[in-house]
């Protein structure tokens, strides 16, 4: 039983939810709880991803059923009916999903027969059970696709060869999802296959109705997503595999070698693309490199972030920009045997040079787990080693204060930068995040 | 600050007698010349029918939903010599939370300040059953209350209960909560009932202050929509109901109880059970008689 964690890098099950029903195409979020949950996300969250704080249907302009006293004594199914048969009449969208907070969940709300009333009257409303007291962000992430893929993605369409299903990413909690996303379609694209993301601007309901279509289903996460990948086998009876991040060049590499041979992409054809890939990544890095020569550029990091984010980070640094990543943090409440399955994939990698993985989830926590390390120890020489630079979230710059280091905000929260389309996916995806690395460190000297 | 008024709390497993008990205190009471105010806190709200021929009246709630706010004289009606009668109401069944809808009322009462208005002397609040989830504490909490007492039979079931109310009791008790002035034994019919009863309330570090015979006249009284004190005031069983109201105006010193924990109880309830059976069959005709 965990104590308490201070300054947490997640909001509650009902935040990460929102953000991924709103993130559905056409989809009309509404929300089934008290009008404090929306205000905390709409900032807490939204607006600590890079200023994604509104939207058509997010941030605090959305149908919900602000549940007051009344309904808590008097129970609130009332009040969601009134709520959903105005929103269908008012608000213009193809799926309607409803979202439980934690005030109905104790109270014993039955939300289930409300929507599935709605359902069965042909419209297209659904739920999913999300109260904070549940889980955190990414188990609403979680509840989220399980409910998509019960009742959204049509059993028994036919199997198309090209096609394949991809998520994994959740929304907001990585900030760069939007960008992600479309890195990881268009590393796809390379291969041939069609994708399908589920959210975002390039996905659309028909297609997302489509899925079971799909030949693999490629989670994005060693961790979220999981479970939404095997209810999705067991019902459609599509596979699943799971990967980390590719962020960058290498990590593009591995990623399209193993997807490749998954699917039977022939071996010469996925080394054809990935020599031409890394030529181009060449032709834009051939400028900058005397630069990275003469500034001794090269760095000592501490890498902070979530199950996706940390160990892709540091792999980014040590293999796309020869940097020495020697404390990776990762900052999910995890179960042992997932922490286990995160360091096993460092195994047998070549480039990657010893580092220490830890799990912190406070960010005092980890400031104190990374100053202490950093501390020089009795003797001759200090234990670690200078410069370093911080690679976390935008509250990890008392860290880097501390440290006297640069600092760039990627993994939630970041809340100090404005995020549109970026992403760090793929081998694009690699540039831009080398960039704003050397930016950043460059700003810092 | 006003005078000090004396709340107290009936608690007691469902049906076991706290309303029947709770109104004869309520109309005893008021032939004993105290202002007197009754609040039903059940969802059932049948907690002063008795004090009114059997009527309901409006909850708090119900006119709480109606009308989005309430005014005193929507939910305080005027029963059986005076006394005044409230009943917290609740939501339907299956529906909502009645353990805020009792905090919801009780909250009424105080923010239209009804017993300063009124001049009560004596609060009585007839609580349902277990305490089932925080809103059912909520009268011995934080000082609403200061006096519990429970009503119980020699049920066990009744008895796991109150043992139950006295966790409740001893949690809130180091934090300003109420304390427990004692045990209304119900029910007391069958010569042994009496003996268990005395010995929970011995173990518990209790005491039971009035031992209340099952009688039919109490049946005859409920029929007529009346308490016992008012349709047969002059019967042994109202004046067992005006000496317990007696002594429930004269209490002062309440206590915070030691519940058993529940393997104890289940030990005890045990070897009541033998004790039970060893009087059956005679082997223990003397201590029976004793009784
Ligand atoms: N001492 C008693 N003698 C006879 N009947 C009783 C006695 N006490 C309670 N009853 C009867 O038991 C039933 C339940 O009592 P009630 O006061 O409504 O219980 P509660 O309020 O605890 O749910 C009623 O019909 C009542 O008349
Ligand atoms: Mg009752």
């Amino acid at each position: 039983m965990l104590s308490s964690i201070e300054s947490p890098r997640w909001t509650c099950a009902l935040g990460g939810a929102l953000a991924a029903a709103a993130a559905l195409p056409r989809t009309i979020p509404v929300m089934h709880s008290g009008p404090g949950c929306a205000a905390n996300f709409a900032w807490t969250q939204n607006g600590a991803a890079g200023l994604q704080v509104a939207g058509r249907c997010a941030g605090l302009s959305f149908p919900a059923t602000n549940m007051q006293e009344g309904e808590i004594v008097f129970g609130g199914a009332e009040r969601l009916h009134e709520q959903l048969r105005h929103t269908l009449q008012i608000m213009d969208g193809d799926l309607y999903f409803v979202l439980t907070g934690c005030i109905p969940e104790v109270i014993g709300d039955d939300v289930e027969s409300v929507v599935s009333g709605y359902a069965a009257a042909g419209k297209p409303v659904i739920m999913a059970s999300t109260a904070g007291f549940k889980g955190n962000s990414y188990f609403g992430y979680e509840q989220v696709l399980k409910a998509v893929f019960q009742k959204i993605v049509r059993p028994g369409s036919a199997a198309k060869r090209n096609l394949v299903n991809i998520w994994g990413i959740p929304p907001m909690m990585d900030v760069f999802w939007r960008g992600n996303l479309r890195g990881v379609e268009e590393l796809l694209g390379l291969l041939g296959f069609r994708v399908n993301t589920f959210f975002g601007g390039q996905a659309s309901l028909p297609s997302i109705a489509n899925a079971a279509a799909a030949r693999l289903n490629i989670v994005l996460s060693d961790v979220y997503g999981v479970e939404a990948a095997e209810l999705f086998r067991d019902i459609h009876g599509v596979d699943f595999i799971t990967s980390p991040l590719p962020l960058g060049a290498a990590a593009s590499d591995r990623f399209l070698r193993r997807i490749g041979r998954r699917l039977e992409v022939p071996a010469k054809k996925i080394e054809t693309i990935i020599q031409r890939e890394n030529k181009r990544r060449y032709d834009y890095l051939e400028p900058i490199i005397d630069v990275y020569n003469d500034m001794e550029a090269q760095r000592y990091a501490i890498v902070i972030g979530d199950a996706n984010y940390a160990c892709a980070l540091a792999d980014f640094l040590a293999e796309d920009m020869g940097w020495l990543p020697e404390l990776t943090v990762i900052t999910d409440v995890l179960a042992d045997d997932i922490k286990a399955g995160l360091l096993r994939q460092r195994e047998g990698r070549s480039l990657i040079p010893a580092q220490k993985i830890i799990f912190r989830s406070g960010s005092r926590e980890i400031l104190e787990a990374a100053a202490d390390d950093w501390t020089p120890s009795n003797g001759r020489y200090s234990k670690r080693s200078q410069p370093v630079f911080v690679l976390g979230s935008s509250l990890d710059r008392n860290l880097a204060q501390t440290l006297g280091a640069g600092h760039l905000s990627v993994s939630f929260p970041v809340s100090n930068r404005a995020v549109l389309n970026r992403g760090y996916t793929g081998y694009g995806g690699g540039l831009l995040l080398m960039e704003d690395v050397i930016s950043a460190f460059i700003l810092a000297r | 600050m006003g005078k000090d008024i004396k709340q107290i709390a009936i608690y007691g497993k469902g049906g076991i007698g706290k309303s029947t008990t709770s109104s004869n205190i309520s109309a005893a009471l008021a032939k004993l010349g105290c202002r007197v105010m009754q609040v039903g806190c059940d969802p059932k709200s049948d907690s002063t029918n008795t004090l009114r021929d059997g009527k309901y009246i409006p909850t708090v709630l119900d006119t709480l939903r109606a009308k989005g706010k309430v005014r005193a004289d929507e939910i305080v009606f005027e029963g059986f010599n005076g006394v005044y009668c409230v009943e917290a109401g609740g939501p339907a069944p299956g529906v909502g939370c009645a353990g805020r809808g009792i905090i919801t009322a009780v909250e009424q009462l105080k923010i239209l300040k009804v017993f300063e208005d009124l001049n009560i002397d004596i609060v009585l609040y007839d609580v349902l059953g277990d305490v089932v989830c925080g809103g059912f504490a909520v009268p011995i909490r934080e000082g609403i209350a200061k006096h519990v007492f429970t009503v119980t039979s020699s049920d066990f079931m009744a008895i796991y209960a109150a043992n139950n109310l006295f966790a409740g009791i001893q949690k809130y008790s180091a934090s300003g909560g109420a304390l427990l002035g004692g045990v209304i034994a119900n029910s007391i019919s069958a010569p042994y009932s009496k003996s268990i009863v005395d010995d929970f309330a011995a173990r518990t570090g209790t005491r039971v202050i009035e031992y209340v015979p099952r009688s039919m006249t109490v049946t005859q009284a409920e029929l007529q929509g009346k308490t016992v004190v008012e349709s047969a005031p002059d019967s042994d069983q109202a004046k067992v109901y005006l000496r317990l109201a007696q002594n429930i105006a004269n209490h002062n010193q309440s206590q915070a109880p030691s519940p058993l924990p529940v393997a104890e109880l289940h030990e005890w309830a045990a070897g009541w059970a033998s004790e039970l059976l060893k009087m059956e069959s005679g082997e223990v005709r003397e201590a029976a008689h004793g009784i």
